[in-house]
């Protein structure tokens, strides 16, 4: 039963790059591209509200992505990545309101702002572990909150600031079903980006540093260098998911991106799985669909027996809320190394079928 | 292996349900509500009347004979999930015709695609940039599909102003009488900031820099010592009761003498059972003619309506309450005119509020004032009832009781008829 999408027994490896390949089979390198091919067919048949959450899974998973580089691979914490995320929206609408530059030059631009604001916040990283790391990326969340709601000539203060709609070479593309294009496209490069990054002699610096940052030192790695640039590449990645939001919302406001936000960017890659990149991406759609799916539940309980019979009505929302966090506790519990094990746990016992032990 | 790998790539496609967009004969309506946010206090039950007047429609054959079909949704007062919800509202395959909107942040960040969309919104924000529907007066944004029921916040600072500058004299006390703006940092309660402090100037108050207090119930003893060193005599309370209820609390405790002004939304008689007596006297705007209970004609409507979610009759609604039962009636009487006027589009909705001058929703008689829209004006009203809340003894238990026995009383002060002056508008 030896076929093409699997890996033969005996398979050794020879060369560091036949190691470090991103597709072990032809199989699994042709369902990628397949699975990418399908999604540019999604617009043309899904509903405005799916085509939303799809788009909103792939703004958030950018910047998961870059918290991931900070959180899974480099070892250190971040509760300030909202604060980045509105940081690259409200700059890319201020680079694309302000400047003659259209919003497809604005987007990597507000990227590259944040990821030089995300480096000067990173230079304590490079000296503080742990709780007092945890502490000092809080001071950047509330400086930068507070910047926003006083900068009236950058974030508009307490008023929420105007975006253009994303446009390239004087055409401009409106809609959602447009927009995903740009999304898709955005998450691609991103992922692949990262992917690779992990490949190369930066990326092992930087899982050095999380396994053990004493012998990374001891191996030469400049710990300062690579600490403080992968808080630069975790804002990048912020920046650019917070001007693709910016240019999708058309409106930047700050309401929403505050400390519980930075929080469930965590949430995010730990139910996802810290240190996988394939992780981010599924805890990402899980954090924005548990929400919605306690949507349907209480608008389905809504007027029900349940409700009547509790008298439930106005606590519902309430309810959902307290779901949500229990949903994610009982995750942590019984799935801690995230949604990403669970996969290779599915893949492993198709594979195995039916001899798996 | 690559069949097994396929059928369950396949069964993923199939979990993917599409939605279909159902009731074809029905008038969509979308309803943004705040149960969960920094205003659910007013926004609960504000909502509830919203989602019950439409249930009464709809009970009593609906608009035109068609019903109508309310997406009601608690988005958290966050713009992001307005935004969210409206675009799922504006979609060309599910069009609404109307919506019924909440917060000043969320409405304002709307307006621009309102009028794109043509989508009229009758929002929960009285904010006069709203007001200004082709931006003639040069201080607002043009908002044409944006509509509330009531004065502008604006406006309804500018007759408390005026009342207090009357008061000042009444009283006889020497000096500038000092005024101060107060509320969170944030659209709702900075609206009516600069008309207000402009028009305090004019009337000869000393205005004192603005305090900023969280929308959220919380220690504001320090916003109350600055009150009292720097020796304001009139404060506008900018956010809703929850907060200024803390306020008015710390304030008393703190010992400090100053006259509160709040917003329409800033008092309630939830607000006045929670503060006790440090809500005795605030002043502020009631924007119904009466409030529950109330002797007007219009009132056994209002009844009728509260019992769509309450059977039993007897649950206290609050002045919000009364005013959202106004603000959906309004819209239903639009609906009714765009329906027999070419159909509910949202243009023909909008059109369907410039029809009648001085207009009061049938039924309504005595409970809503009297308002007017025009194209080039939206300031439905520019009258101004201020009430006074008058707090006697404590405030435990019932709150029927406590209306029922007087120990809690909106008391009327005056009743302002603002001029419609240019430099007025839009701001």
């Amino acid at each position: 039963m030896a076929g093409p999408s699997l890996i033969p027994a005996g398979d050794f490896r020879t060369s560091y790059a036949a190691d470090t390949t991103i597709f072990p089979t032809a199989t699994s390198r042709n369902f990628a591209i397949a699975g990418v091919l399908l999604l540019c067919l999604v617009p043309q048949f899904m509903g405005g509200y799916w085509l939303s959450i799809l788009i909103q899974i792939g703004i958030f998973s950018i910047a998961a992505l870059g918290l991931n580089i900070l959180v899974g691979f480099t070892g250190q914490i971040s509760i300030g990545h909202a604060a980045f995320f509105l940081l690259g929206a409200f700059s890319s609408a201020y680079i694309s309101n302000h400047a003659p530059i259209p919003v497809f030059f604005a987007i990597p631009l507000a990227g590259v702002v944040t990821a030089m604001v995300g480096l000067v916040f990173g230079i304590p990283a490079a000296r503080l572990k742990g709780l007092y790391l945890v502490i000092a990326t809080l001071a950047a969340q509330y400086i930068l909150l507070d910047f926003f709601s006083r900068a009236e000539w950058f974030s508009g203060g307490s008023v929420p600031a105007s975006a253009e709609p994303f446009s390239i070479f004087g055409y401009t593309l409106r809609g959602d079903r447009q927009y995903f294009y740009v999304v898709l496209a955005y998450v691609l490069a991103s992922y692949i980006l990262v992917t690779n990054l992990m490949r190369t002699r930066d990326g092992r610096a930087l899982v050095a540093i999380r396994d053990h940052y004493l012998s990374a030192e001891i191996m030469g790695i400049n710990l300062t260098k690579y600490r403080t640039l992968s808080f630069g590449l975790a804002a990048f990645f912020a920046g650019i998911a917070g001007a693709l939001f910016a240019h999708y919302q058309l409106v930047v406001s700050q309401e929403g991106f505050g400390i519980e936000r930075s929080i469930l960017f965590l949430a995010m890659i730990i139910i996802g799985g810290t240190g996988s990149i394939m992780g981010t991406l599924m805890g990402t759609a899980f954090v924005v669909l548990l929400p919605e799916a306690m949507e349907w539940i209480s608008l389905y309980l809504k007027g029900g027996t349940i409700d009547k019979a509790l008298a439930l009505s106005n606590n519902l929302t309430f309810l959902r809320e307290i779901a949500i966090g229990l949903i994610i506790i009982v995750f942590l519990m019984f799935e801690p190394d995230g949604l990403a094990h669970r996969w290779r746990q599915i893949k492993a016992y198709w594979k195995l079928y039916p001899f798996s032990y | 292996m690559k069949t097994k790998a396929l059928l369950s790539t396949a069964s993923l496609a199939l979990a993917i349900a599409a939605f279909s967009a159902s009731a074809q004969a029905q008038i969509a309506i979308g309803h943004l509500e705040d149960r969960s946010g920094g205003t659910a206090d007013v926004g609960t039950p504000f909502g509830q009347a919203v989602a019950d007047t439409f249930a009464w429609v709809n009970k009593n054959g609906g608009v035109g004979g068609k019903q109508l079909n309310v997406d009601t949704n608690d988005y958290g007062y966050q713009v992001p999930k307005a935004i969210a919800l409206y675009k799922k509202w504006s979609a060309p395959d599910a069009k609404v015709a109307a919506i019924m909107g909440w917060g000043t942040a969320d409405t304002e960040a709307l307006t621009g695609f309102l009028a794109q969309d043509k989508i009229p919104d009758m929002s929960g924000s009285y904010a006069a940039a709203l007001s200004d529907p082709e931006g003639t007066s040069g201080k607002a944004k043009p908002a044409p599909y944006n509509f509330f029921y009531g004065p502008t916040y604006s406006d309804a600072l500018r007759a408390m102003l005026m009342w207090a500058a009357d008061d000042w004299k009444a009283k006889g006390k020497p000096g500038k009488p000092k005024y101060v703006h107060m509320g969170a940092n944030h659209p709702y309660p900075n609206a009516p900031k600069a008309a207000g402090e402009a028009l305090a100037t004019e009337l000869g108050f000393e205005v004192l820099p603005p305090l900023v207090f969280a929308l959220s119930p919380g220690d504001y003893s320090s916003q109350c010592l600055s009150l009292k060193s720097s020796g304001a005599n009139y404060a506008y309370l900018g956010n809703t009761p929850q907060s200024n209820v803390s306020v008015l609390k710390a304030c008393k405790a703190a010992n400090v003498d100053v006259q509160f002004l709040g917003n329409v939304w800033g008092m309630d008689e939830a607000g006045a059972k929670a503060a006790g007596d440090a809500a005795d006297g605030v002043v502020f705007p009631l924007r119904t003619a009466v409030s529950w209970g109330g002797d007007a004609p219009g009132m056994k409507t209002v009844m009728e309506i509260s019992r769509m979610s309450d059977p039993t009759g007897k649950v206290y609604r609050p002045v919000h309450y009364v005013a959202a039962v106004c603000s959906a009636l309004y819209m239903k009487e639009a609906l009714d005119w765009a329906v027999k006027n070419g159909g509910a589009t949202g243009e023909n909705v909008a059109k369907g509020f410039y029809q009648k001058k001085d207009w009061v929703p049938s039924g309504m008689e005595g409970v809503c004032n009297p308002s007017t829209w025009t194209e080039k004006d939206h300031r439905g009203t520019m009258k101004v009832d201020l009430y006074r809340t008058k707090v006697s003894g404590a405030t435990d238990g019932d709150i029927n009781d406590l209306m029922a026995k007087g120990t809690i009383k909106l008391e009327k002060v005056k009743s302002v008829e603002l001029p419609r002056k240019p430099e007025w508008f839009g701001w």
